[in-house]
């Protein structure tokens, strides 16, 4: 049985997509839906390509680099897998690929936690917007893993900015 | 040209007390509710023949509230939703009569928002990841404070904006809450207070989060014609704006700015729907169930440039006495968390003049304009107010009304 964090990871057979991701990143490789039409990836995993409505796929691995593009530090905990992990960065990650395509505003970006190497969350002072990250996983149990970030020792992409205080 | 503007009204308006304890269910609360806003307009059940209430699974639908009020319906429909159904309501009220479907329209939302089902979760429930789960609870993401805290800190980022400056909305709201006797909190606080108070998460304090409660509130919507034979004076709907949302409202953050509200989509549709502008509201209904949602929305309706609405917030501009007062009852931040239902029945009673605050004699439309603690809230002769309605950065309704 597939779990994180002691809570059960139950993906019905009707949800072959999400499943899918899933099992992409369990072979530690950041995945995800390429339009088999338009050649676009997009994120989350949907049901119809969001850029032409095609509702075929292909699954493309991805550099799984980024940049945070904004967070958050979680000190009162509301779902009970997180009562023991506060405080805990919760980060908007801009991914390197495809950034400003197919319009400028667009981006793929990923809510994720970020975490330190032994996958425990990450820092508060270590955590900031324009800092380099990079994909982690956490192993589910099934061939599951769930796709999160770690920070990388790539220089930021521009000054470092954080909460002031 | 809108044929629809002023030709219909919100004629009743009528709450339960605001508690976080009401040991009644939905059911009673929405009956009570609904009762006071018949009796508020002068109207008896058999006048009533519609329904529309929103809920999350956490309320009781219209045909047992209908029933137990004697009303036999013509048309209901109990929607799916929270912030920003209000006034979407409204709208699709109108919409309901001009169908010919029915005569009178009671909009109603009933909740234990304390004790039964808290937004977000109460973190009793048996929790299991499904695929849905997967792009943001599974991180941890799952209140609302959680949800929509990268958005302000992005703003935080782009602009300047300080924890300070939203500070001032709970401040300004809370001035006004002290003079409204049924605000749940009445006491006044300083921009101190709530950046002392503890994180909930950075950068939202507990004082930056609005105050979960127990309560039922309605108001009656009918065309302006039976409007006319009523108790109260009709308060015209001028324009409502319902719903409206970013590209991509289920995954917002795909597209930049993630800190400019929906309501830059829906204040074109309000404002040419109402034939006014920003500079034409006289007080504004922000949804705060955050301090910074307020300025959020402020932003997007175009009452303040994108990026300026710190600056606009903490000036003054928003408190009683200020230019354009904004939720002069106390709002969701101090007077209770209603989905968005007090900040439209405040606004009708201001525009009546006959606002529920502690002068002797308001029922009679008599105020001192003094708004120093335990005092006056009215204020003097508004002619237009808007509702902007909030339920998430993606999603946001408006509502225009004048005298």
């Amino acid at each position: 049985m597939a779990e994180y964090l002691g809570v059960r990871v139950h993906v019905p057979e009707n949800d072959p997509t999400m499943l899918a991701y899933l099992q992409h990143a369990g072979t530690h490789r950041l995945t995800l839906q390429r339009c088999r039409d338009c050649g676009l990836l997009q994120y989350p995993p949907g049901t119809a390509c969001e850029h032409c409505t095609c509702l075929d796929f292909d699954w493309a691995p991805v550099s799984g680099k980024g940049t945070i593009y904004s967070y958050e530090i979680v000190t009162h905990p509301i779902h009970p897998a997180y009562r023991d992990r506060v405080p805990y960065p919760i980060v908007l990650v801009e991914l390197d690929e495809q950034r400003a395509v197919p319009a400028p505003d667009y981006a793929l970006r990923v809510i994720a936690t970020l975490v330190d190497a032994e996958g425990r969350p990450e820092h508060e002072e270590r955590v900031a917007i324009g800092a380099r990250v990079e994909v982690a996983f956490a192993d589910l149990g099934d061939g599951l893993a769930l796709p999160l970030f770690r920070l990388s020792d790539e220089p930021p992409e521009h000054a470092l900015w954080r909460y002031p205080g | 040209m809108n044929a629809l503007r002023d030709r219909y009204a919100i004629v009743g308006i009528g709450e339960t007390e605001f508690s976080r304890n009401s040991g009644r269910t939905t059911r009673a609360l929405g009956v009570e509710a609904i009762r006071n806003a018949m009796r508020d307009a002068g109207l008896t059940p058999a006048d009533v023949d519609g329904m529309l209430s929103y809920h999350g699974n956490d309320s009781t639908d219209s045909p047992t509230i209908a029933g137990d009020l004697g009303i036999r319906l013509n048309f209901y429909m109990d929607c799916s939703g929270g912030g920003s159904s209000t006034e979407a309501l409204i709208g699709l009220a109108i919409g309901a009569i001009e169908a010919g479907m029915c005569r009178t329209v009671a909009v109603f939302r009933a909740m234990n928002g304390y004790t039964q089902a808290r937004i977000g979760g109460t973190g009793r429930q048996a929790p299991v990841y499904t695929g849905g789960s997967i792009p943001q609870a599974i991180y941890g993401m799952t209140s609302a404070a959680q949800s929509f805290a990268p958005a302000f800190m992005r703003h935080m980022y782009e602009h300047g904006t300080t924890s300070e400056q939203v500070a001032h909305v709970k401040v300004a709201h809370s001035k006004h809450a002290s003079n409204n006797p049924k605000a749940f909190y009445k006491e006044r606080v300083t921009v101190d207070d709530v950046l002392s108070s503890r994180w909930i998460t950075k950068p939202l304090h507990l004082l930056d989060c609005c105050v979960e409660t127990d309560n039922g509130t309605a108001v009656i919507v009918t065309s302006i014609e039976r409007a006319r034979d009523l108790k109260q004076h009709p308060i015209h709907i001028m324009g409502v704006a319902g719903r409206t949302t970013k590209r991509k409202g289920n995954y917002h953050w795909s597209y930049a700015p993630i800190s400019l509200h929906a309501g830059q989509y829906g204040g074109p549709i309000v404002f040419a729907n109402a034939g006014v502008g920003p500079e034409d509201i006289d007080i504004t209904g922000s949804y705060d169930a955050f301090t910074f949602t307020t300025l959020f929305q402020l932003e997007a309706y175009g009452f303040c440039k994108v990026g300026e609405g710190g600056e606009y917030v903490s000036s003054g501009i928003i408190e009683l006495g200020g230019a354009r007062p904004n939720n002069p009852s106390g709002g969701h931040l101090c007077e209770v968390y209603s989905h968005g239902m007090n900040m439209v029945i405040e606004n009708v009673r201001q525009l009546r003049g006959l606002v529920d605050d502690y002068c002797p004699s308001w029922q009679q439309g008599e105020h001192t304009y003094d708004y120093s603690e335990r005092g006056c809230r009215q204020v003097r002769d508004p002619e237009i107010t808007m509702n902007l309605g909030w339920a998430s950065p993606a999603t946001g309704s408006a509502l225009i009304l004048r005298k």
